[in-house]
């Protein structure tokens, strides 16, 4: 009980629960969109999801400077690529919830002028962005790691033993290519953390490229998508060791 | 920026601040008794509605957290506290239970379920764990001011400067058992006001519950002040909790 005492009284640890709830019922509701008996259902997993997509806003109010203050913590980082990518990640994240935020103003009356359909184009656009940055940075360091490894005299005996116990090693574009695929699983097997953060940040991907209209996909592959990076989420924060740094 | 970003991640700030904001609304809304305020009072009473909910949503994970802390709260080793806080926290377990129920139903998840009863039902809750956090706060200053008592004689043992209990004082209306009496009472308020004084934190909790009293004992129908006055005392009570959580010195313990 004391490990989910601790976990919930972290503010991020309760908004990444319930973001997967709200993205379970989403995918609960696409599933059963064409079931008939179950219509009473469906409206109460509806009235749920925006019960719980409404609070969330709330509860996001104060994270934009949360952002600035991971913004000024990325600038100090040695390595350019690392520092450019998360420093202009947290900006845009930043933006992102100052538009989310002015969002939540005019959906509860606060502010009536304001032209939501653009405002929320402009939210997604920056959440877009920054998911970008992220995936840049997430295959800049699994480069990174793939080039290390690459030199290393056991890896490349292991990747030989790989290529010639394969019988199906012909061609000589396909051995490059099973060398790399090799590289690439060996190297995200062995860094566990960049591979939770990639499939994140992939699956988040999906949700603001449909919104923009960029890849139009259904209800279905949102909520599925959404409710694996909330659950990755969730373990990150549980195993501080699976936990991408910085 | 820094101790922003410490209290924003702490899920509990977040929700007093909620708290402060949503008691706010309730004030202002009931100031603005005018007809041309009427949009101003739709969106305050709106954005009342909204911030209750999501606090609900928020304290979904509360009853644990009290029943935790009765646990710890049998270990003490006085036996008024261990009592006073253990039943505290149970029946704040019990309000949050009621609580978590009571947003099921706003948010449509219990069809058909009876607001009122449930409504009622976790003020009483949350009633009684006040009145309990109460004794426990008046117990406390009965010890510290005893204790005062005790050290004063000792530093002015000449002085009959020791505190009389009533009963022992006749019961007879003559002018010098009179003075005797606003005597007394004086040397105790001055008693109580010293020892308050010298710990804030108990001084803190005293005032949060005495104010956060009111808000069940209207609701419940048993002592109506009205919304402006109650939204003005639970501004106050978390206004005070969140200068505890910026000031963890000033929290009582345990």
């Amino acid at each position: 009980m004391d490990p989910f005492v601790k976990f919930t009284s972290q503010s991020q640890g309760r908004d990444r629960i319930f973001r997967a709830a709200q993205y379970a019922c989403s995918l609960a509701v696409y599933l059963l969109r064409n079931n008939s008996d179950r219509k009473d259902l469906v409206a109460k997993l509806k009235s749920l999801e925006t019960s719980l997509s409404a609070g969330r806003k709330l509860l996001r109010l104060g994270n934009a400077a949360n952002s600035i203050e991971a913004a000024k913590r990325t600038v100090q980082l040695s390595d350019r690529v690392l520092r450019l990518c998360l420093t202009v990640a947290n900006v845009s994240r930043t933006l992102y919830f100052i538009c989310d935020n002015v969002l939540w103003a005019k959906s509860v009356g606060l502010i009536r002028n304001i032209d939501k359909e653009r405002w929320s184009l402009n939210c997604f656009r920056f959440y877009f962005f920054s998911l970008v940055m992220h995936l840049s940075r997430d295959v800049y360091a699994v480069l990174q790691v793939m080039t290390k490894r690459s030199r290393d005299k056991n890896f490349k005996q292991r990747m030989d033993q790989h290529l010639t116990e394969n019988p199906e090693v012909a061609e000589v574009v396909v051995p490059h290519l099973d060398g790399f695929l090799f590289l690439l699983l060996e190297t995200l097997k062995s860094h566990p953390d960049l591979a939770l953060d990639s499939v994140k940040n992939i699956c988040d991907l999906f949700i603001p490229l449909d919104k923009l209209g960029l890849y139009q996909s259904n209800g279905g592959v949102i909520g599925f998508c959404g409710l694996i990076s909330s659950l990755i989420g969730i373990v990150t924060l549980t195993q501080p060791r699976l936990r991408i740094a910085p | 920026m820094d101790s922003w970003v410490r209290f924003n991640a702490q899920s509990q700030a977040k929700e007093r601040v909620f708290r402060a904001a949503q008691y706010a609304c309730a004030l202002l809304g009931s100031t603005l008794q005018n007809d041309e305020a009427a949009e101003i009072r739709r969106t305050v009473s709106q954005l009342e509605a909204h911030m209750s909910l999501t606090r609900k949503l928020l304290r979904l994970g509360n009853s644990v957290e009290a029943l935790e802390a009765a646990k710890r709260a049998i270990h003490l080793s006085d036996s008024v506290l261990r009592l006073c806080l253990t039943i505290s926290h149970l029946n704040r377990a019990m309000y949050f239970a009621c609580d978590n129920v009571l947003w099921a139903g706003k948010t449509g998840l219990i069809s058909k379920l009876d607001q009122h009863k449930w409504s009622q039902r976790s003020f009483r809750y949350y009633l009684f764990a006040l009145i309990l956090n109460l004794t426990r706060d008046a117990y406390e200053l009965h010890l510290l001011m005893e204790r005062e008592a005790r050290s004063r004689t000792s530093k002015q043992p000449s002085s009959p400067s020791i505190p009389l209990p009533p009963d022992h004082l006749p019961s007879s209306s003559s002018p010098a058992t009179q003075a005797m009496d606003f005597g007394w009472l004086y040397r105790q308020l001055h008693l109580v006001g010293t020892v308050l004084y010298s710990n804030p934190p108990l001084l803190l909790d005293l005032v949060k519950n005495s104010c956060d009293v009111f808000i069940p004992l209207d609701r419940l129908g048993i002592y109506p002040t009205g919304p402006g006055f109650v939204g003005a005392c639970g501004l106050a009570s978390s206004v005070l909790s969140i200068l505890t959580m910026v000031h963890p010195w000033l929290k009582l313990k345990p």
